[in-house]
């Protein structure tokens, strides 16, 4: 069942997917925060007789600053493991903030240049797809 | 117009920075100086038509791509973006008036660097102050400059790129007014004043999607900081000429979404150039609740504080806002009620609020104080400006 769920076949049992934020997926308690309350919702809707397969939250961030980003995460940790008020341990930390605030930009570099037309109008503003009329 | 001649020392060229290149000494602008012979003695008055006006941003997010950067770019005109054909990774802006320069290109110390020592960028012994200073200071007398590039992806310094002065230079990153040489060229300067709560909200929303993240490892990134941002950071606060400060709403108790805000712009009396905002009488106390018989709002609707107060033993007018914004016409209603906002014509702010819609924080006092704060900027230059040209003209009749 679970394997026709992924692909996506609708079997006798209506199966539903619920994108669920990571930290329920490694069953720590859920905080209450404004974009978990809908999924926990779906979940106990979900959970009413039917099957439910659960999957991460798709991002968008590139892989490769992805990874740098679980990388880094894991060496803080193991730095500050040893002394969590050392020069060593703000340093990996702050490394991994670097990290995120770049894969955010990143994410929506990717957003911003999904757009077919606006690429094109970027460069060719003059162009009769991409007049604008402001006043 | 006459013809330029350089009348200051030029920059040495004998700096040797990072990737070990010589850096260019540049060019003056055409029509950038003039000087004045007096009573057969030369006496050097310079008259810049064009001196670049500096501003610079405290931020703790990141550089030029920020919210920020996007609304004083538009108000100036024009979309600013990374320079074409040069480092993709580069985090300057540029539009047709403006260059946003990040701060994080001065870093001494790369990542690498970094972790060797056990200092976060947020540490001035990461930072290369001497070289910010002199770099700030040619730009700001017309010399273009071979500035460093710090990338963020691979974390090391990338060789330099050529920045030319433009008309207004915005200097944006954690250190813009920590050295008191920098923060004397500058013509005015932001702090963008995040309060815990509301920096633990937005970076959960920003890195929950991630993988390898969780709650824990974003209250442990933003603790480790902490300390250093306490020690170097926050202290600039006192020398901005404007503060904005994002705090958690009052008006939901016990709300941690972020997304009602209550924002607060202080800004600095007495500041050359720069008329504070006010709200129905200057110098008074005001608390308005818009909400009533003529608007309607929907929960939790919007306040307003006007007032005198002290920060940092400064005097300052603080014009807060909580709540926010559900419709254009709540905006163009408390558009119409503030004053000294130095629009061009009325409805301004709403269009430049609606113009960026998609922006976060454009229903809300971050996205009004910051599109106000680009107002002024504005104004401030075209004093700027105004100021040079008639200097110029009463010294030529003369």
């Amino acid at each position: 069942m679970a394997t026709a769920a992924a692909v996506g076949v609708s079997l006798s049992a209506p199966i539903r997917t619920v994108p669920v934020a990571k930290a329920e997926l490694l069953g720590r308690k859920p905080v209450r925060i404004g974009q978990m309350l809908p999924l926990q919702r779906m979940a106990a809707a979900a959970g009413r007789g039917r099957v439910v397969v659960v999957k991460g939250t798709q991002s968008s961030t590139p892989p490769d600053i992805s990874e740098k980003v679980e990388e880094s995460i894991k060496k803080a940790e193991e730095a500050c493991a040893g002394d969590a008020v050392s020069g060593e341990c703000a340093a990996a930390w702050d490394e991994v903030e670097e990290l995120s605030a770049a894969a955010s930009h990143a994410r929506e570099a990717l957003k911003a240049n999904s757009d077919p037309l606006e690429n094109y109008c970027k460069d060719n503003p003059e162009a009769d797809e991409c007049r604008t009329y402001d006043n | 117009m006459a013809s330029c001649t350089i009348h200051t020392a030029p920059y040495s060229c004998s700096i040797s920075r990072p990737a070990a290149k010589a850096f260019s000494l540049g060019f003056h602008q055409r029509h950038q100086q003039l000087i004045f012979f007096s009573s057969g003695r030369r006496s050097a008055v310079v008259c810049s038509a064009e001196k670049t006006v500096v501003i610079g941003l405290a931020a703790d997010s990141g550089c030029g791509k920020s919210t920020f950067m996007r609304r004083l770019t538009s108000v100036f005109g024009g979309a600013a973006e990374p320079p074409r054909g040069g480092n993709p990774d580069s985090n300057t802006l540029i539009s047709d008036t403006t260059t946003v320069i990040c701060l994080d290109d001065y870093h001494s110390l790369d990542r690498t660097g970094r972790k060797e020592k056990g200092v976060t960028a947020l540490d001035p012994r990461a930072n290369d102050f001497d070289l910010m200073y002199e770099q700030v200071k040619a730009i700001k007398d017309g010399v273009a400059v071979e500035k460093p590039i710090y990338n963020h992806v691979t974390g090391l310094l990338d060789p330099p790129e050529l920045i030319k002065p433009p008309k207004i230079l915005v200097i944006e990153g954690l250190h813009p007014m920590y050295d008191s040489r920098v923060r004397d060229l500058l013509d005015f300067s932001i702090y963008l004043d995040i309060s815990n709560e509301v920096k633990f909200a937005w970076k959960i929303q920003r890195d929950m999607a991630e993988r390898g993240h969780s709650l824990e490892s974003i209250k442990a990134s933003i603790e480790a900081r902490k300390p250093d941002f306490d020690a170097y950071i926050d202290p600039q606060k006192q020398y901005a000429d404007a503060v904005i400060e994002v705090l958690p709403t009052q008006l939901i108790p016990d709300d941690d979404e972020g997304k009602v805000l209550r924002v607060r712009l202080i800004m600095k009396e007495g500041v050359k150039r720069f008329a504070p905002i006010y709200l129905f009488d200057e110098g008074s106390t005001i608390s308005w609740i818009p909400c009533g018989r003529k608007l309607t709002c929907s929960y939790p609707g919007i306040k307003f504080f006007y007032g005198p107060e002290t920060y940092f033993s400064n005097e300052v007018s603080v014009v807060e806002m909580d709540g926010k914004f559900d419709r254009l016409d709540e905006l163009i209603y408390v558009e119409s009620h503030l004053s000294n906002l130095s629009t061009k014509f009325y409805g301004e702010v709403t269009q430049q609020m609606l113009k960026h819609s998609d922006f976060p924080g454009s229903n809300n006092g971050t996205g009004l104080f910051q599109t106000i704060v680009g107002l002024k900027i504005r104004d401030l230059y075209e004093q700027i400006v105004a100021e040079r040209a008639a200097a110029s003209a009463a010294a030529a009749k003369v």
